[in-house]
């Protein structure tokens, strides 16, 4: 008799597989291209997530995974790591962005003009429940201004230190290889510039959004007013070996300024992401806001935040639970019995167990 | 999921060289074998071409080196490495030493961060000289060695200088046999 | 310069999965690990094609290690055939075509979440365990930047009321896995989520452990002939899981780690943890040619 049939667990995993791929059947070329096309912002949270651009990979990765959103970003993610860096792009200005969409709640009127751009703010949740019916929903087609609204526009907060309401961040002349990299070492507190708004970047939508609402409910020590909010192409610029520097494309970015009164002056918060997300560079950048002077263990600490909003991490931790914890049980289980052997009699203690 | 990969020669390489450093500092005293590497794959002209092999297995662009042959300077360069001087670098290969001052300049990281302690790569005659004892983490008890090519008083330096957990490795080579000594292990001069 | 000498062949994969650059971070960061015992070094972490918290540090640190004829075996929970080892053993086996086992004496390299084998192992092979959290003292102080600052004053006051506390309480220390053991008697670490029963392994041992966690972007280790002592009152003795009397109900195995099963009946049964040593007691059992290593539980008792 065999104790055990190590090719057992094998076949398992493999039937595991089959049958959630099963319920999504035939993964086509068509389909991908219609992920892609049919689902814009779920691509770009994608990407945002995954820290990579690339819209067909993206919506292979959720093809793939059936939309699974922390399955697809881990595909991503683990593609990423291994792809070699061939160069590293110039740094990309908030006044260089090729602007789509860029509103201020700040000022009723800002120097580049408040600019509504795609979005379904103003839009009446209604679902358009003809479609089940038969009907085609189409899109009304889009009525050019008279006057084009100018594509690039300064940052408010430049606005601002010019007129000495703030600060604005030391410049930082790092370029190339040179900038900090999170993906590439570890994130130790206090951590670089770069890798906080890397991690912000980065970080799972959802957390950002709990811990930033958390703030702005009241956790936070400041209130954030939107500066600006941005939907973007940022163009990248990479330098040929030859020293040629030509333009490899462009990205579609997000970015928020969140500022509130800190003493005399305003604090500013910021965030920026790959893709258009409004909900997480808000979210983010009043984290940011925040992050300065708060108290150790809070949830606008910087620590706590960036190590908490980590989706791939997070999300593997969490579901890692599933996996059996035999030993583990059994070790506290052993602990448990004989304390309460010795204790015979006397009430069981009511003490936590140390976490495992 | 694509064919089995298979290592490259130098992948093959980089990989036995760092099995031999690992177990060097498992080991601290019991000298072992680098790989045999093919002439051509190593830059020509060099006094120890161990210590190239050493920066193909450890050295990139993360790092910051100081070669004192200018050959050895090159091949690190071409790893992407930055050139850094005794004080700042993170490893160091040397030809030789004269003296044990060069020890007081090197990277011990701090209490913090032992890991920024500097990794110290010279060449040195391994089962001759004087003897010495070795005790701590991976030795079984203790363990005599002997160690020429080194200047005097380096292991007395090397005592009074370092502070666990902070402190430098140092590994020695002898053509292709490597030693190592990691700050955790003493060293008494018998 | 040129191009060609710049960068080199395209692969579809690159051996062991993890690129040149991933490789020699890690090497550098295990070469420090082992010079200051029981210390966490920071690592990068590369993202792997597995979840984190699912063994991404063991599992980069084994490709960081291994070769063609590195022969590999994988246990979680002590057993060759949970599905997580049998998963992570066949991505091993993929990215690197070497060949593996389920024999510990066999094995060069052997990954694992939460048991050391009961062979003992020799002083040529490597133990990688996955470690979910590196941090001894997240039960006293979450915050990892403040614990490292109490590992760098070595500042291990808090853990030791800890425990002190647990006897008050409860008669006894609490800790069940993860027993927090003084290594070379400098730094506090996690030996892993281990059982107090496979701690004892570690003190002096011949062969090395790596310890990795990948989410937490940690590694530390343990050289051979290494002090590990866990943390104990001088009146107090340390005890491992009291499972020198029982007996596996399958392959008659008796004074090694077990697993309860629970029983319809309101009993239970046991197994032997490590399935390897079950089946090898089994074989020996039916007469077949089979070698079972020295243990380091001898009757149950540490030799």
């Amino acid at each position: 008799m065999a104790y055990v049939a190590t090719r057992g667990g094998e076949r398992a995993i493999e039937q595991s597989q089959r049958l959630f791929r099963a319920e999504m059947g035939a993964i086509t070329p068509e389909r991908v291209a219609e992920l892609r096309r049919a689902l814009p912002y779920l691509i770009d949270r994608v990407m945002g997530e995954a820290s990579l651009y690339d819209e067909d990979l993206a919506a292979l990765a959720l093809a793939q995974t059936g939309g699974e959103l922390y399955e697809a970003i881990l595909l991503l993610r683990a593609w990423r790591t291994t792809q070699p860096r061939l160069a590293v792009a110039a740094p990309v200005t908030q006044e260089s962005l090729f602007t789509h969409r860029r509103i201020s709640a700040a000022f009723k009127d800002i120097p580049g003009g408040q600019v509504l751009g795609p979005t379904l703010d103003y839009a009446h949740r209604i679902l358009a429940t003809e479609v089940l019916e038969g009907a085609t929903s189409r899109p009304e087609p889009v009525e050019p201004a008279d006057r084009p609204a100018p594509a690039q526009q300064p940052s408010v907060a430049a606005w601002q230190a010019a007129n000495g309401l703030l600060s604005a961040p030391r410049a930082d002349s790092t370029t190339g290889n040179d900038i900090p990299d999170v993906t590439r070492e570890p994130l130790l507190f206090p951590a670089p510039r770069a890798h906080s708004l890397q991690s912000l970047a980065r970080a799972e939508t959802g957390g950002v959004l709990a811990l930033g609402y958390a703030a702005q409910r009241g956790y936070g020590q400041a209130h954030p007013t939107v500066n600006e909010l941005r939907l973007a192409e940022a163009d990248l610029r990479v330098t040929h070996p030859r020293g040629t520097v030509f333009s490899a494309g462009r990205v579609k970015v997000s970015q928020a300024e969140v500022v509130s009164k800190k003493g005399s002056a305003l604090g500013l918060g910021f965030a920026a992401t790959l893709g258009w997300n409004e909900v997480k560079v808000i979210a983010a950048a009043t984290l940011d806001l925040n992050a300065k002077g708060a108290p150790k263990g809070s949830a606008t600490e910087e620590e706590f935040f960036l190590y908490h909003t980590e989706g791939v991490e997070s999300s593997g931790f969490c579901i890692h639970f599933k996996l059996p914890h035999y030993v583990t049980f059994q070790s506290s289980l052993d602990a448990m019995r004989d304390a309460r052997a010795g204790a015979a009699g006397a009430a069981p203690s009511k003490q936590a167990e140390p976490a495992e | 999921m694509p064919a089995v990969p298979q290592p490259s020669a130098f992948e093959s390489r980089c990989n036995a060289t760092y099995d031999a450093l690992m177990w060097a500092l498992s080991r601290p005293g019991l000298p072992r074998d680098l790989p045999p590497f093919d002439p051509d794959d190593l830059p020509a002209g060099l006094a120890h071409p161990a210590h190239a092999a050493l920066i193909d297995a450890l050295i990139d662009r993360e790092c910051t080196v100081h070669c004192e042959n200018p050959e050895l300077a090159r091949h690190a360069a071409r790893s992407g490495a930055a050139p850094g001087t005794p004080r700042t670098a993170d490893h160091l290969f040397l030809d030789g030493l004269a003296t044990p001052d060069l020890l007081g300049d090197l990277r011990q990281g701090s209490d913090l961060h032992p890991e920024d302690g500097a990794t110290l790569v010279l060449p040195a005659r391994l089962g001759q000289g004087a003897p010495l004892r070795l005790s701590g983490p991976g030795v079984d008890g203790t363990l005599d060695v002997r160690l020429a090519g080194l200047p005097e008083g380096f292991w007395q330096t090397r005592a009074r200088i370092m502070r666990y957990p902070m402190g430098f490795e140092v590994f020695l080579t002898d053509g292709a046999r490597v030693l190592g000594l990691p700050r955790s292990t003493r060293v008494e001069v018998l | 310069m040129t191009l060609q000498s710049l960068t080199k062949d395209w692969e579809p994969m690159a051996y062991g999965f993890l690129d040149g650059s991933a490789k020699r971070e890690i090497r550098r960061k295990m070469l420090k690990a082992i010079s200051v015992p029981g210390c966490q070094m920071p690592y990068a972490s590369r993202e792997v094609p597995m979840a984190r918290g699912w063994g991404t540090g063991g599992l980069q640190v084994s490709c960081t290690l291994v070769t063609p004829r590195t022969r590999i075996k994988v246990i979680d929970q002590g057993a060759d055939d949970s599905v997580n080892a049998a998963s992570i053993r066949k991505f091993l086996a993929s990215v690197s075509g070497a060949p593996v086992t389920t024999d510990t004496l066999q094995a060069d390299l052997i990954q694992s979440r939460h048991r050391i084998p009961e062979e003992r192992l020799r002083e040529d092979q490597v133990l990688v365990l996955q470690v979910p959290n590196p941090e001894p003292l997240r039960s006293v102080q979450p915050n990892m930047s403040i614990a490292r600052q109490m590992h760098a004053d070595a500042d291990y006051g808090r853990m030791w009321l800890q425990l002190y506390e647990q006897i008050v309480r409860s008669g006894r220390v609490m800790q069940g896995a993860s027993y927090p053991s003084l290594v070379n008697g400098r730094h506090v670490m996690t030996p892993s989520p281990i059982p107090r029963w496979d701690v004892p392994k570690l003190h002096m041992a011949r062969h090395l452990t790596l310890l990795s966690a990948g989410r937490e972007k940690r590694l530390h280790a343990v050289p051979p002939f290494t002090r590990v002592e866990p943390l104990v009152f001088d009146d107090v003795p340390y005890r491992v899981e009291d499972h020198a009397g029982l007996t596996c109900h399958r392959s008659g195995a008796r004074g090694f780690f077990m697993n309860e099963i629970p029983q319809a009946d309101g009993t239970s049964l046991h197994e032997v943890s490590d399935s390897d040593l079950g089946v090898k007691t089994i074989r020996a059992a039916e007469g077949e040619d089979t070698r079972i290593g020295a243990t380091w539980y001898v009757d149950g008792e540490m030799s």
